[in-house]
């Protein structure tokens, strides 16, 4: 029968649990999110880098290719620290851009069209929608981030062969843990913004603004007072510092990486206080 | 076993400072039993505030509110699967079609992905948006997203509809679309209506008992339904000619009056005294009839006695003391 034929009638079949209503979230989300072209794009254009890094990855393990070249780049060619510690600066970089694009649509609509009240007049919690637009962000990043990381790691260690992913699981662990870390700093930083404010360009240039404002300004403050102390208030040097410390990387000069991890707690912490503030029901004056 | 759909025990509610819900205690509805429940109130008065408290956006300082049985504030899980919302202000998701926003509302109301999705077709052509429903609901008019509001409050069937100002903004058509759907959803799927409007036609039209509220507080609550079904006739009547005998006649007649002097009676006519035997003992009487008018206390004039408009309604001003 013709659907407009059918009728009105209340449903009486099964319904879904828990769980299944909480992915509901982040699937309709990563669809739509999916379906815009720029972000697409911009996720292609992510993967050039780990294309380039594979291919150096491949370059290092042909002898032939390396005996014939000069002495400088032979010496370039080991695969470490060092390199995965390039590869995940720039990557983290590209994830800032992506969080930038992607990010702002996911809270600010729903907030500038009054959807709250209508998420959280069903079985939805304000955590479980939270960390539903938390898991549609960080899956996103993460398909830029630590998932071709460990794919590069992947590589080499195949490539290297004798034990080479047993003698350094740490830098596949620090890949991991590193990036995740900062997808996830990202990814509250990118929702903080959205739900901020309600257009979202201008909360996509907060998000610019966030990393890389902050980044010049404590260098400037580290200019004034001569000292190396103020990179954990910039999140993309504290981020780095934590990655240095997991990859077992000699760190640059200034604050351990204990200090850097509490300092991406601290604003973690702040941006979750932000977002539970922002995002409720109704607006409640007092 | 029934049990009612809104029971309030001594509800208080705060917002900041302010003490918005001030003890308030009713039982309200009959659950299993479809019924229309009327909030009525001036701005202000706390119908919102009620709503939401009911929905969980509001914790209660003190008190306790069931919905269904369940606890607004130890089972809101509960008692969010089982309500509808239509909230008062604009609420939608703007850049998508009416279809993935409805079939996103079932969804996260816990229906699995196939029948989210023809549901969301059926409910939107059962509230007249079919044609539409393609459309991104960022393009819809006012009446449109009413409905579509509506839709996303009925789709999962719950048990209990709450409809904030639901014809607000609507032109006479929409508005009596509206209505006719409340009245489907009573009658023809048994569900509860908690209705809260500042229209007293709306209330009258389709609810079976209203709740009047002022300044925090549920100053009274009555049964429409009853009040209908009671068929008793007020008669409004001004008379000329000696009507001393009238207040005797009327007795004999089995009806009762009440004089308001200057020859205007109140008459209170029971169900089994035709009109016509009022117009005999009229003529019998020798009197002139200048005005006879068929009166029911309205919902109108209960809800200004509640407010302190009046003092008394036409029904309370005709009731004489019963017959012994």
């Amino acid at each position: 029968m013709a659907v407009y034929r059918m009728g009105y009638r209340r449903y009486a079949g099964p319904v879904t649990g828990r769980w299944e209503r909480f992915w509901v979230l982040p699937r309709v989300a990563w669809r739509r999110l999916f379906a815009e072209r720029l972000i697409v794009a911009l996720l292609m254009a992510a993967l050039v880098w780990p294309l380039l890094c594979a291919l150096y990855i491949y370059v290092s393990h042909q002898a032939e290719l390396l005996g014939g070249m000069a002495r400088p780049l032979r010496d370039l060619a080991g695969i470490g620290g060092p390199f995965f510690i390039v590869f995940m600066r720039v990557q983290a970089v590209l994830a800032v851009l992506v969080a930038a694009l992607a990010g702002p649509g996911l809270i600010a609509p729903d907030l500038a069209d009054n959807a709250l009240q209508l998420y959280f007049s069903r079985p939805l919690s304000r955590a479980a929608y939270i960390l539903g637009r938390l898991l549609t962000l960080s899956g996103l990043l993460s398909l830029v981030t630590w998932v071709p990381g460990l794919v590069l790691f992947g590589i080499q260690a195949g490539m290297a062969g004798g034990g080479w992913a047993g003698a350094n699981w740490r830098l596949g662990a620090g890949i991991v843990a590193g990036l995740g870390a900062w997808i996830l700093l990202v990814s509250l930083v990118a929702l903080a913004a959205s739900a901020a404010v309600k257009m979202r360009v201008v909360a996509g240039g907060l998000v610019l603004g966030f990393f890389f404002v902050l980044g010049g300004a404590t260098a400037m403050i580290n200019a004034v007072f001569r000292s190396t102390w103020a990179g954990v208030l910039n999140p993309a040097w504290a981020a780095r510092r934590l990655w240095y410390a997991l990859l077992g990387v000699d760190p640059p000069a200034g604050p351990g990486a204990w200090e850097s991890a509490a300092a991406l707690v601290t604003i973690a912490l702040l941006l979750l206080a932000l977002l539970a503030r922002r995002l409720r029901p109704v607006e409640v004056t007092a | 076993m029934t049990s009612t759909v809104v029971e309030l025990d001594d509800l208080r509610v705060r917002l900041g400072r302010r003490e918005i819900l001030r003890g308030i205690s009713c039982r309200l509805g009959v659950s299993g039993v479809g019924r229309v429940i009327g909030l009525l109130g001036p701005n202000g008065a706390g119908k919102s505030t009620l709503i939401r408290t009911l929905l969980g956006f509001h914790r209660p300082a003190a008190g306790r509110a069931l919905v269904l049985g369940c606890d607004c504030r130890k089972e809101r899980r509960e008692v969010q699967r089982r309500v509808g919302y239509m909230p008062e202000t604009d609420a939608f998701i703007g850049n998508m079609s009416a279809v993935s926003f409805l079939t996103l509302m079932a969804r996260l109301s816990g229906l699995p992905a196939k029948a989210a999705l023809e549901r969301a077709h059926r409910t939107l052509f059962q509230v007249g948006l079919g044609e539409a429903r393609y459309r991104e609901l960022g393009t819809y008019s006012l009446g449109m997203r009413q409905m579509a509001r509506l839709a996303q409050a009925i789709i999962h069937g719950p048990d209990l509809v709450v409809l904030d100002e639901p014809t607000n903004g609507l032109d006479p058509a929409a508005r009596r679309r509206m209505l006719r759907l409340i009245r489907e959803m009573k009658e023809e799927q048994g569900m509860n209506v908690l209705l809260s409007s500042h229209l007293l036609g709306d209330v009258e039209e389709v609810c079976d008992e209203a709740v009047i509220m002022r300044e925090g507080g549920i100053v009274h609550a009555c049964n429409l339904e009853e009040e209908r079904r009671s068929n008793r006739r007020f008669i409004e009547l001004e008379v000329m000619g000696r009507d001393a005998g009238l207040g005797g006649a009327l007795e004999a007649a089995g009806a009762h009056g009440i004089t308001e002097g200057g020859g205007r009676w109140r008459i209170v006519l029971p169900p089994e005294v035709a009109i016509d035997a009022l117009w005999g003992l009229l003529a019998r009487q020798g009197l002139l009839v200048r005005k006879l008018a068929h009166r029911r206390d309205t919902l109108e004039e209960i809800f200004l006695k509640a407010m302190g408009r009046i003092t008394h309604t036409p029904g309370e001003a005709g009731d004489a003391p019963p017959r012994s």
